[in-house]
């Protein structure tokens, strides 16, 4: 079941069961909390591995191998994501983004791994906490730069008329601090769902197909469907964490400067 | 054909969806609404990432930002050389092509002057050729006068000679030589001017 060795029953869509931990306690792990595991460990292995410099050739060659990797998404991170939204003032949010980008990548990119065939984030709990983090880390970056007057900045831009302040705040207010984490959770979350539910389409399709005598002439379309699904999922988990972590970077940017 | 083949899939389709819910309609009571975060997944969600963070910004990112940043201070100060160099290269080639434009005002006046120099030996050559040229001719011309002068009174005296030798003959009787001799030589000097 937690290798994908058989196909799940249709409920596994929603809920996975513990590999260890009662069922619906706080704690339960399951292949949800196996795959946002592995996003951990797997990240912070590449980043040793990248890491290691016993001399100064790093510094003097042209990176190779898993540092030209990582040293490529770092750098398109921070040049393409925080320079551009944030500027160079942003820099010291890098590792928070980076942490966002990599770990959704990662349990993203569960969906077309052999033997787990499922995102972390086509749950919505992984990307409820990430948005929350996300929320809770831009307010923060806010009020650390405009103190309390961060919240009616954010609600009353500059250059608004009094007039229209009765009904700028409202909008304001729930577009800043109310539907910013919901639409990065859901969207994220959607996203994932909506990917997953074609695979196992299409791969029950197949499945179906191949026991099919008549109908087995279909089953090459069907084939070919989910190979080239297969492909855009993996599109689709770059574009997710690359949208998710400009996102955030945008909000942490426009926390900044009362004139956004 | 394509009618009976889309009739099939629908069968099929139909017949594995009822399967498939039939499973969840089993244990209808524990499906949960799919949209909803569980408590669990948060939890492991959240510490799994705080804990990337945390290795993120104190382990991970330090040890390739620093050697990215190294590389990109080498690129500066290499780029920063680079520049020095060429500027040293544009003053030395100014330099050098400085001197080249004096080393040529230089080697040209040192040719004029070579050449007038060389002009000046050849007119002096020329002239002390041209006088010693002119001095063997006068020399040869004198010799040629003086050699002329003998042959003509060897001539002369040798004509007389022989003409009053054989005037005596003809006549028997002998002749003034003296006026005979200036007659002769009256005649050859009349000769060669012809």
């Amino acid at each position: 079941m937690i290798f994908g060795l058989e196909f799940p029953p249709i409920e596994n869509l929603v809920e996975w069961p513990n590999l260890f931990g009662p069922t619906d306690s706080w704690y339960g792990f399951n292949k949800i909390a196996l795959i946002n595991l592995v996003a951990l460990v797997g990240t912070a292995v590449l980043f040793l591995v990248a890491g290691r410099q016993k001399t100064l050739e790093p510094v003097t060659n042209a990176p190779k191998g898993s540092r030209n990797l990582v040293e490529s998404a770092v750098a398109f991170i921070r040049d393409g994501i925080i320079v551009e939204t944030i500027g160079p003032d942003g820099l010291r949010y890098l590792p928070f983004l980076a942490s966002l980008f990599f770990f959704i990548l990662i349990t993203n990119i569960f969906e077309v791994i052999p033997f787990f065939h499922m995102p972390g984030n086509a749950r919505m709990a992984g990307p409820a906490v990430l948005a929350l983090l996300t929320w809770v880390y831009f307010i923060a970056v806010g009020i650390k730069h405009q103190g309390l007057k961060y919240f009616w900045n954010s609600v009353a831009p500059a250059g608004v008329p009094k007039a229209l302040l009765p009904l700028v705040v409202p909008i304001e207010l729930l577009s800043t601090f109310i539907v910013r984490p919901f639409s990065l959770a859901v969207r994220l979350f959607a996203n994932m769902l909506a990917g997953h539910i074609l695979l196992v389409t299409f791969t029950v399709l197949c499945i179906t197909l191949w026991g099919a005598s008549l109908l087995l002439a279909v089953l090459p379309f069907s084939f070919l469907m989910l190979v080239g699904l297969t492909g855009f999922e993996i599109m689709v988990a770059f574009l997710q964490a690359y949208i998710f972590t400009i996102l955030a970077s945008v909000y942490i940017g426009s926390s900044m400067h009362a004139e956004h | 054909m394509l009618a009976s083949i889309l009739v099939l899939a629908t069968e099929a389709a139909t017949t594995t969806a009822d399967n498939l819910l039939g499973q969840a309609a089993g244990d209808a009571k524990t499906v949960k609404n799919p949209i909803l975060p569980t408590v669990n997944e948060m939890f492991w969600a959240a510490i799994f990432f705080i804990a990337l963070w945390a290795l993120m910004k104190f382990v991970l990112l330090p040890r390739i930002t620093k050697v990215m940043d190294g590389r990109t201070d080498k690129v500066r100060d290499d780029l920063a050389a680079a520049e020095a160099a060429e500027t040293e290269r544009v003053a030395k080639l100014e330099q050098y092509e400085a001197g080249l434009a004096g080393a040529r005002v230089e080697a040209v006046a040192i040719l004029e002057a070579s050449r007038a120099e060389g002009d000046a030996e050849r007119r002096t050559q020329i002239a002390a050729a041209e006088a010693e040229v002119a001095a063997a001719r006068a020399e040869a011309a004198a010799e040629i006068a003086d050699a002329k002068a003998r042959a003509r009174s060897e001539l002369t005296g040798s004509i007389t000679d022989i003409a009053v030798g054989a005037a005596e003959a003809v006549i028997q009787k002998p002749l003034d030589r003296a006026a005979q001799g200036r007659i002769v030589e009256d005649y050859v000097n009349a000769a060669g001017q012809n």
